[in-house]
């Protein structure tokens, strides 16, 4: 049951009658009168049980797209349905317009179509669709909830991908195909060759160069070793998801801005023939991509990730160790995506650094917050100079804890979380030039 | 696929319990408030008044003895309840000034004996116009000395005290202490062969004081002579004011019916809910900045001057160096010596302001923090020539 305004506007005519009588008799006909035309409207409303309803929606899109819900009403009832339709998403789905008005004959379907463009990531759900359905005089409805649950993924934006032809560029200028072969570009040897113009004198292997068959047409060849960027090796990505990753800089979860990393790094070093596998992390495994490459990878990895929340825990740093020799007891490129702000915070991770260090070479990569420097440069008045020096005060943090990292032969990464996503590839890059995986 | 929103019958089936509870409170409320007979009333001096400053133990006292109490609100219910007007006292208190003066005049011929309680300046004129008000009594007790309240030397003071000029008079319950012993709390006055008594001393009559001094003998006495007691209080209906009703017009009150009508329907209208909320879990906002923003505070609460300077001078040297070519481990008299060759000035200004000086004020902390940012601008400045 529900009225409309009209309804509302009916009873209060009845002001007329009573002024005109002037009596209780009049107000009591008046009422009467609307609660018959009331009764009578409603009766001949259809019924909003009576339907069969669909939605057909894109199982997920990114972060900041747009999708079409289009819900599909069919009336079965036995009476044309007019009236309004509201599609029961929940409010972070981002759905316009959230009501419809809508009129089906009976026996026909209709479709109702609701934008949809989420302002968070993860499962956005619709709940149930409920009708209100108003007689033919449009003063009272029949109302009715019917449960019809929809998920729509929303999963990371990935918005650092603008980055990626960029750095596939240079990955490229590492490999064998281009014509600048510097010994120490990379570390594995390809093959030997003949000389040609152009070939780095250095790169002339003598010994080859002696074997070479004098007799030939060409006579005594100069041999050149040709080297490649090393490939199989194997990058394992451990991302934080405890308390310090829900905190927001530049309004960004640290976490977004791990994922944003993470798959940035993945792409890149799958297009560089190197296995990625990604763990996400906090006192349990929230989420696992292993064994997967190319395209798989990292719609296998948006997917993993698009679910997965901050969680109000402490790190396990000391079972992180164990967590990468399940993924390999080989030699890797281990990336740790967490922060490192406080001393007394990162001390799991300086704790564990040493066991990793050992067999691994382990990238340390956090955000770091822009608001915090620009507030070491502000110092207008007493406050902005307070400011001033906690925000030099933290810097120093991490610069401490950074110079803990390094010394316990680690590699750390920071920049603000527009700017840490390209750094992180850039010292993948830097550490495959070096021939360092 | 399954509809939520119950049916009119599966919702009058959920919401049995809640009716049945309501209707059986409603019950229960009925029937102790039935137990309990009402509410007594608390008008001061009603012989249905069980408080203190009620009547009720005089007028069930009085039934026990046999006199035949009733208690009337309306001059015509007291007409209907004096039946034998020699045979009947009527006990009158109008503090609200009701009664006019035609009703008082009908009042005085109904019975033989009339008792005013507390008469107010229009009733005296009215039924005994030689008598005054003379203010409250003293504290003292009341001397009682005349027939009416025989048995009874001393009742309590209290209520009003009234002189007289009349001289068939019989006055009782004289005020002592007034200098001239003139006014009295009991007076009795004949008008066309009613006597009417003028009673101030109400105190004696109550439920609070009735036990004390010789009270109960005296209320007993005044009230109890006649086989019948009609005990008047005028109320409303007495009134000759006109009805409310009488004034307004006759579609005021269907209107405003109306309105509230109408505001139901409004309620309705605006109150009925689209379907259910759908909830949503929101994850935790945290801004990372908070730590640095709360130990900013600290710093200026506790005016940590020297701690929040060696913060900004530790951060300007390690950036200094840098600047200058020095490693990070560079020591700060290295750092002060790359500094002066860069920008010139001083050595013991530049050491001063990196290191020696200790601001005593804040100003002095701004101070010092813009001169150390200053040097921070020049240094890079030289740097890039």
């Amino acid at each position: 049951m529900a009225v409309s305004g009209w309804f509302v506007g009916l009873v209060a005519l009845g002001i007329l009658p009573v002024l005109v009588f002037g009596n209780g008799l009049a107000l009591a006909g008046w009422l009467v009168f609307v609660l018959l035309v009331a009764v009578i409207d409603i009766s001949f409303a259809g019924s909003p049980r009576l339907v069969t309803l669909g939605r057909e929606l894109p199982a997920r899109i990114r972060l900041g797209e747009s999708a079409t819900s289009v819900l599909t009403i069919t009336n079965t009832g036995r009476r044309t349905l007019r009236g309004t339709v509201r599609d029961g998403w929940q409010p972070s789905a981002g759905a316009a317009p959230t009501r419809a008005s809508i009129a089906i004959p009976v026996g026909e379907r209709r479709a109702v179509r609701t934008t949809l463009t989420p302002f968070r990531r993860g499962e956005r759900r619709a709940e149930h669709v409920t009708i209100r359905s108003f007689g033919p005089l449009g003063l009272v409805a029949r109302q009715a909830t019917r449960t019809e649950s929809s998920v729509l993924r929303v999963l990371p934006p990935f918005s650092s991908r603008k980055h990626l032809p960029s750095r596939l560029a240079r990955l490229r200028e590492l490999d064998g195909a281009t014509s600048v072969q510097v010994r120490g570009q990379g570390t594995e040897f390809d093959s030997i060759r003949e000389y040609v113009r152009g070939d780095d004198v250095r790169s002339i292997d003598w010994r080859a160069t002696a074997r070479s068959d004098p007799s030939s047409a060409a006579g005594q060849q100069l041999m050149v070793r040709t080297w490649r960027p090393e490939r199989d090796r194997r990058v394992v990505i451990v991302i934080d998801s405890g308390r310090t990753s829900a905190a927001r800089i530049a309004n960004e979860p640290r976490i977004d801005t791990a994922f944003e990393s993470s798959l940035l790094l993945a792409a890149l070093a799958t297009r560089a023939g190197d296995r990625v596998d990604t763990i996400v992390f906090d006192r349990r495994i929230r989420g696992r991509v292993q064994g997967a490459a190319g395209p798989e990878l990292l719609s296998r990895m948006v997917d993993t990730m698009a679910t997965i929340q901050p969680e109000l825990i402490e790190m396990d740093w000391a079972s992180v160790p164990a967590l990468v020799r399940t993924v390999t007891s080989h030699r890797a490129l281990v990336v740790l995506m967490t922060s490192i702000d406080a001393p007394g915070a990162s001390r799991g991770l300086l704790s564990v650094l040493p066991q990793l260090t050992r067999t691994h070479l382990v990238v340390v990569a956090s955000v770091a917050d822009p608001g915090v420097i620009a507030a070491t440069r502000d110092r207008g008045d007493r406050t902005a100079v307070y400011r001033a020096a906690a925000a030099e005060r933290a810097l120093l943090d991490t610069a401490r804890v950074s110079a803990a990292i390094r010394q316990l032969g680690a590699d750390v990464v920071t920049g603000a979380p527009t700017d840490l996503p390209p750094a992180v590839a850039d010292r993948y890059i830097a550490l495959k030039r070096a021939g360092r995986l | 696929m399954t509809t939520i929103t119950p049916t009119i019958r599966q919702g009058l089936r959920r919401s049995l319990f809640w009716i049945g509870a309501v209707v059986l409170l409603l019950l229960v409320a009925l029937g102790a408030l039935a137990a309990i007979g009402g509410v007594t009333p608390t008008t001061p001096l009603s012989p249905e008044n069980a408080a203190t400053d009620g009547t009720r133990a005089v007028a069930e006292v009085l039934r026990q003895q046999g006199v035949d109490v009733q208690v009337t609100d309306s001059l015509d219910a007291t007409t209907q309840a004096v039946i034998d007007p020699s045979a009947t006292t009527i006990v009158m208190h109008d503090p609200d000034a009701i009664l006019d003066a035609g009703q008082l005049d009908t009042l005085a011929g109904l019975a033989t004996r009339l008792v005013l309680i507390d008469p107010g300046f229009a009733v005296l004129q009215e039924l005994a116009p030689g008598i005054r008000s003379a203010g409250a009594p003293s504290d003292d007790p009341l001397e009682a000395a005349c027939p009416a309240a025989a048995p009874s030397p001393t009742v309590s003071s209290g209520g009003t005290a009234y002189r007289t000029t009349e001289s068939g008079a019989e006055t009782c319950l004289l005020s002592r202490s007034d200098g001239v012993p003139d006014a009295y709390s009991l007076v009795r006055v004949d008008r066309d062969g009613t006597a009417v008594w003028v009673l101030g001393a109400t105190a004696a009559l109550t439920n609070g004081e009735v036990l004390d001094h010789d009270n109960a003998a005296f209320a007993l006495t005044l009230l109890g002579e006649a086989p019948r007691l009609v005990w008047y209080l005028p109320s409303a209906a007495d009134a000759a004011t006109p009805d409310i009703q009488d004034i307004t017009p006759g579609w005021l009150t269907p209107a405003i019916a109306l309105l509230v009508a109408t505001l139901l329907a409004a309620v309705l209208w605006r109150g009925r809910r689209f379907g259910p909320l759908i909830v949503e879990n929101l994850p935790v906002t945290v801004r990372a900045s908070e730590t640095m923003e709360g130990r900013a505070r600290l710093y200026q609460s506790s005016s940590a001057r020297l701690r929040a300077i060696d913060a900004i001078r530790v951060g300007t040297i390690g950036r200094l160096a840098t600047r200058c070519g020095l490693g990070s481990a560079a020591s700060v008299d290295e750092v002060i010596a790359a500094v002066v060759a860069a920008v010139g000035g001083v050595e013991h200004d530049i050491r001063s302001i990196l290191l020696d000086e200790i601001p005593e004020t804040d100003a002095a902390l701004v101070r010092l923090s813009a001169r150390l940012a200053e040097l921070e601008t020049s240094v890079a400045a030289s740097a890039r020539r």
